[in-house]
């Protein structure tokens, strides 16, 4: 999922938010949630549907629209969210709050795909009598259609996600006319689609599960269909989308349950997600009942009366993601191990929790895995901070004295944070400068090389739940591309070592998830000595709703299951 | 006379075209802001960037890219936003029209009153308490900026006293005139009194001055002589003159304003103007909105001072030969 850009505005002064805000409450309805000792909402008991609270519109906000309609397209987690409503793939995450979402269940194919034994091959059984919005039946060839279609818009993940399909290595080079006839293979007498894989992916289910794999209806034009519409299997279906002003989704006419875990039918009879206001404005809004639930951030200085007077309209969910400093290894002083190490002592992260918001909205993070995410070891090398022995091993690396900067956005808790790091680097040897930057385009900034970042400060929120997301996206020699604007490797670390135990790890993903688990683990505590990441600390979602909406649930994939609220 | 308002037009249109070429360069030499890779996505594959960068024309030498823009802007009509693809930009921007006319209309009116009101009264009653006090009342207006007066009225009137004394206030936002005219200006209400305020204190300021000047002139003391009133002296006389500069000014604020310099006012209110679209272009480097915001701005601008300068020379035949 796209990094949220404006991670905004997090000031001390929401350390109050402890006061009121429940560590994960449920929204008044059946399905309540609590928070487990990892600090990860407990599993929901899933709930019947309640006829009683169907009904009325639920209104959301948001700064602005964001960015095109087409699911195969937009990688982006407004619209991610509200994907979930529209769209369906193959298999999808569970739709349930808490832990359990993390589950892969299947959704427009009748039950988990047949897998062979190579794991090269997924046979799926498609469903009947599911339809689209325009009331046509979705068939073999809109599947196939679909997984055409991913590679002939050249979709932001075809070229990494689903390019271990068959014969998608040269759909990415050529998009038009892209079949893979080897790779999607339809049986229509048989109502079945077989996938075949270059090569075994443990991860291949969860990346089907996502909104670049949904299931559209042939036919669609091969190219971004921007603002338009199109029509999807969900339960809701766009009425109207200006990115300026307003999306409207009302119920799909041709929808029936057929899968409450996959695709549960929602409460609203009505969703209106309005652009424009700013985050203040929006806060409001929320609070005189004129809407029922925002979007953005929340700013900094609402945190405090949020935590208290309207505590039980608050809610705090720990996200797969975390800050953390890239350090560049290819640029001197950090292309020493006892520089990168003594980074690893420096900052003391408690002081940096503080400064996004307090311990109600983050944690401090010892290893690159978030806690409770697949792989996670329990482990703390460097437990605090040890500014003598940082100091030390800055000596001992011989770049004393050198010229150090740091680059962040300007939004208020980068900045802040961006302070505290250079002063922290001044104290440990280094002379230090702070470089803040545009938060439009700090992200692909400091991943050109050509920029010449040593120190940066940056966020990254898991796709799906695997440890490769983390560790192979940031770290492996793959995604370091010099000279790129795209080269989510921002620290340019390449270890021909590390490399061969990424695959092993997500080969070993396919067979033993516990064995897997544990290398990953391991690899996990090898890459903190090594040291091409600084963690700093895993962020909390807080989500802000009105009096009078019942049934929250944070889905930990797609967060607040918006169509599952209800206002009466 | 002809000849040079051709000339004074030609220059405008070369103004427009090295604006335009100057928001071109400026965006692609920033670093970081190479839009193949924001609209590929996060860590997309060297070979997707490639088809992106080459389906958008990214791969073309620079001038060849401005001459498609322009072409799509201006011959065939259908430049779309890099960000939400598929978004015209020229309807955005025709959309976004009637709400910044709506909001600058009303507020210039105000504005023209209170301004026009408060320094005609400080003039006439200069010497006694109500000079200094209606222009400590302008500079407080001129003082406060936009965006913390407009957070601060929203505190008030949707927070603070929104269950007492303001319940009458509906949410933040533009309601078009169709849907009532009453409900229009009732949303309207406040960005308008706070946009006006700013310039009501400079206008208020700037007219005293000229009326003080003007009603120490030559023909203010022959009106005098000839026995005129002193009612008819200010207001026929002194302020006519002293409105000259005045008009020119309100010409230039208010090209700019319907341009989109009433931006922070756009984007505290929510009103979704020709500044709120400006801002979020720039919010998200979206190239092609702000090209067109930025020309339409120009040109308003451009076309304000054109229009300033031509009465200028109507009025004043020295102009036409400098």
């Amino acid at each position: 999922m796209k990094r949220i850009t404006a991670m905004a505005t997090r000031t001390a002064g929401a350390a109050l938010l402890a006061v009121g805000v429940a560590a994960c409450s449920g929204g008044g309805g059946a399905a309540t949630s609590a928070t487990d000792g990892a600090g990860q909402p407990a599993q929901t008991t899933a709930a019947g549907f309640q006829e009683q609270h169907k009904g009325g519109t639920l209104r959301l906000l948001a700064k602005s629209g964001d960015g095109t309609l087409d699911p195969h397209i937009n990688y982006s987690n407004g619209n991610w969210q509200i994907f979930q409503a529209l769209y369906d793939g193959l298999v999808s995450f569970r739709k349930v709050g808490g832990k359990a979402s993390y589950d892969i269940v299947p959704d427009l194919a009748e039950e988990m795909p047949q897998v062979s034994a190579d794991g090269k091959t997924y046979t799926f059984k498609l469903r009947k009598d599911v339809k689209f919005a325009t009331g046509e039946a979705v068939t073999v060839d809109d599947v196939v259609a679909s997984f055409q279609r991913i590679f002939r818009v050249s979709g932001p993940t075809s070229g990494t996600f689903y390019s271990g399909i068959v014969g998608a290595a040269d759909c990415v080079k050529k998009p038009a006319g892209c079949t893979l006839d080897k790779g999607v293979v339809a049986d229509a007498a048989a109502n079945t689609i077989t996938i075949n894989l270059v090569a075994a992916d443990s991860e291949f289910l969860q990346k089907l599960a996502l909104p670049h794999a949904v299931v559209l209806p042939k036919g669609t034009p091969d190219k971004d269909q921007g603002t338009t519409p199109i029509p999807g299997t969900g339960p809701y279906k766009v009425e109207s989308y200006n990115p300026n002003k307003q999306m409207k989704l009302v119920r799909n006419p041709n929808f029936t349950e057929w899968s409450r875990d996959a695709q549960p039918q929602g409460y609203p009879d009505e969703i209106d997600y309005n652009y424009g206001l700013t985050p203040e404005g929006a806060v409001t809004a929320v609070q005189n009942g004129q809407a029922d639930w925002i979007f953005d951030p929340l700013p900094a200085d609402r945190l405090t009366e949020i935590g208290t007077t309207y505590a039980e309209q608050a809610h705090v969910n720990p996200l797969a993601a975390f800050w953390y400093i890239p350090v560049n290894v290819n640029l001197a002083p950090f292309d020493k191990p006892e520089a990168r190490e003594a980074l690893q002592w420096a900052f003391d992260k408690n002081a940096l929790v503080k400064m996004f918001g307090g311990a109600n909205v983050a944690q401090p993070a010892c290893t690159i895995l978030p806690p409770a995410f697949p792989g996670h070891a329990d482990f703390c090398d460097f437990p605090q901070q040890d500014l003598a022995k940082a100091k030390e091993l800055v000596q001992q690396s011989g770049t004393s004295g050198q010229e150090v900067s740091v680059v962040v956005s300007d939004d208020d808790v980068s900045k802040q944070i961006g302070e505290y790091v250079r002063s922290t680097l001044e104290q440990i040897g280094y002379r230090a400068k702070l470089k803040v930057i545009s938060t439009n385009i700090h992200f692909t900034y400091i991943q050109n090389t050509k920029n010449k970042v040593q120190l940066s400060v940056s966020q990254w929120y898991a796709d799906y739940p695997a440890a490769s997301n983390f560790i192979n996206v940031l770290l492996s020699c793959a995604s370091f591309r010099e000279g790129s604007d795209a080269s989510i490797n921002i620290s340019g670390f390449c270890d021909k070592d590390v490399d061969a135990k990424i695959a092993e790890a997500m080969k070993l993903d396919q067979s033993d998830t516990a064995a897997s688990g544990k290398l990953w683990g391991e690899l996990d505590r090898e890459l903190m000595k090594k040291g091409p990441i600084v963690p700093l600390f895993n962020p909390k979602q807080i989500d802000f709703v009105s009096k009078n909406v019942g049934n929250y649930q944070f889905h930990a994939q797609f967060h607040a299951l918006l169509d599952q609220m209800w206002v009466k | 006379m002809i000849g040079y308002i051709l000339r004074r037009f030609g220059a405008a249109l070369l103004v427009l075209f090295a604006i335009s070429v100057l928001v071109f360069l400026i965006f692609f030499a920033t670093p970081g802001v190479d839009p193949a890779a924001r609209i590929a996505g996060k860590n997309a594959d060297p070979a997707t960037l490639a088809q992106v960068r080459a389906s958008f024309g990214f791969d073309k030498p620079l001038p060849v890219q401005y001459a498609l823009m322009m072409k799509h802007l201006f011959i065939s009509h259908d430049l779309t936003s890099f960000v939400n693809r598929g978004t015209l930009v020229i309807p955005q921007i025709i959309e976004a029209v009637p709400v910044t006319l709506s909001l600058v209309v009303g507020a210039a009116v105000i504005w023209m009153v209170l301004g026009v009101g408060m320094g005609t009264l400080a003039g006439a009653m200069r010497g006694t308490l109500v000079d200094p006090l209606v222009m400590l009342l302008g500079v407080f207006g001129v003082s406060l900026p936009v965006y913390w007066l407009g957070e601060v009225v929203n505190l008030i009137t949707q927070k603070q006293l929104h269950d007492s004394v303001f319940s009458w206030v509906p949410p933040l936002g533009y309601v078009p005139m169709s849907e009532g005219i009453g409900q229009w200006a009732l949303h309207l209400l406040f960005p308008w009194l706070t946009l006006a305020l700013l310039y009501a204190g400079i206008y208020a300021r700037l007219l005293r001055g000229e009326l003080i000047n003007a009603l120490n002139e030559d023909y203010v003391r022959t009106a005098r002589a000839k026995g005129l009133s002193e009612r008819r002296i200010l207001v026929k006389h002194a302020l006519r003159c002293s409105l000259i500069p005045i008009v020119s000014l309100f010409g230039l604020d208010f090209g700019a304003l319907v341009g989109g310099a009433a931006l922070l006012t756009e984007v505290v209110f929510g009103l979704p103007g020709v500044g709120k679209l400006t801002y979020q272009a720039l919010q998200n480097l979206d190239l092609p909105v702000i090209m067109g915001t930025v020309l339409y701005a120009a040109f308003f601008v451009v076309l304000a001072n054109a229009v300033v300068d031509v009465l200028y020379a109507r009025l004043d035949p020295r102009v036409r030969r400098a």
